[in-house]
């Protein structure tokens, strides 16, 4: 039987490993797939034929490159794992005019990988049949794609899957901010003046942070209906959620929604909607291949 | 000159090891940390109440750590004390990080190096023998996935976990998720034990074939627990001078410049701590020789056992890991322990004023002492650092590479157990790239 396990790897890139280690919590892996590359738990020097590549990471160094290009010749299909992999993720709050000097500064060490000017999707390099967003995604996330993506069951946005109610009579004047007060069980937390973005969020996650009492800061990305068009569509719609359970100013919102722990995952899908932006011709990646 | 580069795998993130050779001496030996992101540029300008999320992205092995760091350092800066009810989860949250963590590096990185295999997924391929070793990958996986069930209850999500928040929690655990966890971990520790067990014989094994267990001169140590109880919330640095004994110095995190020098390297994106001009350790070793006893059970006979067979303190490389072990079973009995008392009570977080100024947060990471700063100015970040465990350990792992390679380079030849001694020993101290670079 294990002759005809499928093989698969993961090759990681400049991260933080949270994808790897949200893998290895998928346990049933182990019985039904040969895991042949993952340097993370497996001594191989590179990535042989597999069925499935997994790659999480942005490509931040010119080692991170050769290796994304060597790897992905061996591979049937790619698989793009997590916010890093798919934007650049976090490492690309560093993609700002006031501190890009201090980055160049860094990358002067002899004997290192040299530092690429920003750290880049690896679709900017490569072709990808796959995007798997979230930051990490969940265990379950990682078997639905080592098994039958297309079987995977979720809502729409992360709203349906948090199972705090909304209220239509509980309106904040004001947001609390991320950090501030109490948090009622069970009730939106919108309604409790937080800035949560799970009414356009992505679904599949199962709404872990809200449950919690934390708000959705986007890690799935946009939901869709979104997933194609540019981060504005996206703000819009957010903004007018907020307007129809709130009375908190749109500016305001619109303030809270231009914040570093947003903005990291925000943008992963709608750059590439909008060429304004990135200046190239890549075309929107179509939700018919993200998970 | 000949340079031996060897790659590295089963450690978190990308590093390598390049010795320098001539004429069958060894001229030096270097550990390169090759990956950078630049979290203390890249954090500049951000609202500062907005570092318990972003910062946790560090790394996904040790998040819990920056996470609760982050917490504790803006806590200092607003002066707020979160309440007693916080501090609790908030140690939970700690020891699932140490459970989950310890587990992964025993088991899934070092194992292997034990029965000579390239993963641990690879011994049920093998047959080795059946009845310690039968499944044991899946074992494995079973206990630390334990860990973070427990980080997942505590936190929220077990990577990038969000329930800490400035001034307390958000929300305290019910009696009915906590008595399921502590089933769950009631259940684990038996598995816990027998694979420990299971570990340090063929560590006794290995270190019979190698005919050491990777001695190396005295180093100091460094710790954020206490001797007795020992919290890995943390609240004090300890040193320990080379020669043992007492506690030398004992300083808050915001006095570590004092003691500690930090310093850049050219060759490695990771830079590397030392004290007064000594080789300074940190991890699992530096807690079993500053700790006197752990106060559960079965952890302590592992202690107690550990300090007879080895002295105190212990320097041998190899050490290291089995220090990890007595920690994997501790903190599954500390958190059963805390699963027994009330965590559903109201008061699980307090409100605070946003202010300018300098914070620190320290907590012992499984890592090490990890210290967070920042220095906020207008409410958002105009400075922050990240002292970060693993830099602690770097001169310490230059030092055991170089004592490897000149024990299996001779004039003569290279002897190839030298590829595996590098594994053994860069894996003894269980670095942590993506947090020693950030």
């Amino acid at each position: 039987m294990k002759v005809t396990m499928k093989r698969f790897a993961v090759l990681q890139l400049s991260g933080c490993a949270g994808c790897e280690v949200a893998l290895l919590n998928a346990e049933a892996w182990v019985e039904q797939y040969k895991l042949v590359y993952m340097p993370l738990v497996i001594s191989a020097e590179d990535v042989p034929e597999v069925d499935v590549l997994l790659i999480s990471g942005g490509v931040r160094t010119d080692e991170d490159l050769y290796k994304l290009r060597r790897a992905v010749k061996n591979a049937q299909q790619v698989v793009a794992v997590g916010t890093c992999a798919i934007s650049g993720g976090v490492a690309n709050l560093g993609d700002r005019d006031e501190v890009r000097a201090l980055f160049l500064a860094e990358g002067d060490r002899p004997h290192v990988p040299r530092l690429l000017p920003k750290s880049h999707p690896v679709d900017a390099f490569v072709a990808v049949d796959l995007y798997v967003p979230g930051c990490p995604p969940t265990s379950e996330l990682f078997m639905a794609v080592l098994t039958n993506p297309e079987a995977f069951q979720a809502s729409k946005i992360v709203c349906q899957e948090c199972g705090r109610r909304k209220l239509q009579d509980m309106r904040p004047k004001h947001l609390l901010g991320f950090q501030q007060g109490e948090v009622l069980p069970d009730i939106c937390l919108i309604n409790q003046g937080y800035v949560c973005i799970g009414s356009s969020t992505r679904g599949g996650c199962r709404a872990p942070c809200t449950r919690a009492g934390h708000p959705c800061v986007g890690c799935r990305g946009p939901s869709d209906v979104f997933i194609e068009k540019e981060s504005e569509a996206w703000l819009t719609s957010i903004k007018r959620v907020f307007a129809s359970l709130t009375d908190v100013p749109d500016e305001e919102v619109g303030a809270a929604l231009r914040s570093p722990q947003l903005a990291l995952f925000l943008f992963q899908f709608s750059d590439y909607a909008d060429n304004k932006t990135v200046g190239g011709d890549r075309q929107p990646r179509p939700k018919e291949k993200v998970l | 000159m000949t340079t031996l580069t060897f790659p590295l795998s089963r450690i978190e993130g990308h590093a390598r090891v390049v010795i320098d050779v001539r004429d069958g001496s060894v001229q030096s030996a270097k550990f390169q940390a090759t990956e950078f992101r630049g979290f203390k540029y890249l954090v500049k300008g951000a609202p500062a109440e907005q570092m318990p999320v972003i910062v946790p992205r560090i790394c996904g092995v040790c998040s819990t750590a920056h996470h609760v760091a982050s917490v504790k350092a803006l806590e200092d800066a607003f002066s707020i004390t979160p309440p007693p009810l916080a501090l609790t989860i908030r140690e939970l949250l700690m020891l699932g990080q140490l459970l989950q963590n310890q587990a992964t590096s025993l088991f899934i990185f070092t194992m292997p190096d034990r029965l000579g295999v390239d993963s641990i997924f690879d011994v049920d391929e093998t047959g080795m023998d059946g009845d310690t070793l039968a499944g044991v990958a899946a074992r494995a996986l079973h206990v630390r996935q334990a860990g973070t069930h427990l980080i997942t209850l505590a936190g929220g999500q077990f990577i990038h976990p969000v329930k800490a928040v400035i001034g307390g929690v958000t929300g305290g655990i019910s009696a009915e998720a906590a008595d399921a966890m502590r089933v769950e971990l009631a259940d684990a520790l038996p598995v816990a034990c027998a694979l420990f067990d299971t570990y340090w014989a063929h560590s006794v094994a290995l270190s019979e074939r190698l005919g050491t267990w990777g001695d190396d001169a005295p180093a100091c140590y460094l710790t954020a627990v206490g001797g007795t109880h020992p919290n890995y919330y943390g609240d004090f640095i300890r040193l320990m001078g080379c020669e043992g004994g007492d506690v030398c110095a004992q300083f808050p995190a915001r006095e570590f410049r004092t003691f500690l020098t930090v310093e850049e390297a050219e060759y490695s994106y990771a830079a590397q701590t030392s004290y007064q001009g000594n080789v300074l350790r940190a991890n699992s070793l530096a807690r079993a020789n500053l700790v006197d006893s752990l106060d559960t059970p079965c952890a302590n006979d592992y202690l107690q056992r550990f300090h007879r067979e080895f002295g105190r303190p212990a320097h041998a490389i190899l050490l290291f890991d089995l220090a990890r072990g007595i920690e994997l079973v501790y903190a599954i009995e500390r958190a059963i322990e805390i699963l027994r008392e009330s965590l559903d009570g109201a008061e699980t977080r307090l409100p605070y004023e946003p202010r300018d100024g300098d914070g620190y947060g320290l907590v012992e990471a499984p890592r090490g002492p990890l210290i967070h700063h920042y220095r906020i100015e207008n409410g958002l970040i105009a400075q922050a650092e990240f002292v970060i465990p693993t830099v602690h350990n770097v001169l310490a792992i230059e030092r055991a590479l170089r004592v490897a390679a000149e024990r299996y380079i001779t004039p003569e030849r290279v002897n190839l157990e030298l590829e595996r001694a590098v594994g053994r020993v860069v894996r003894a101290f269980d670095p942590c790239i993506a947090c020693a670079t950030h």
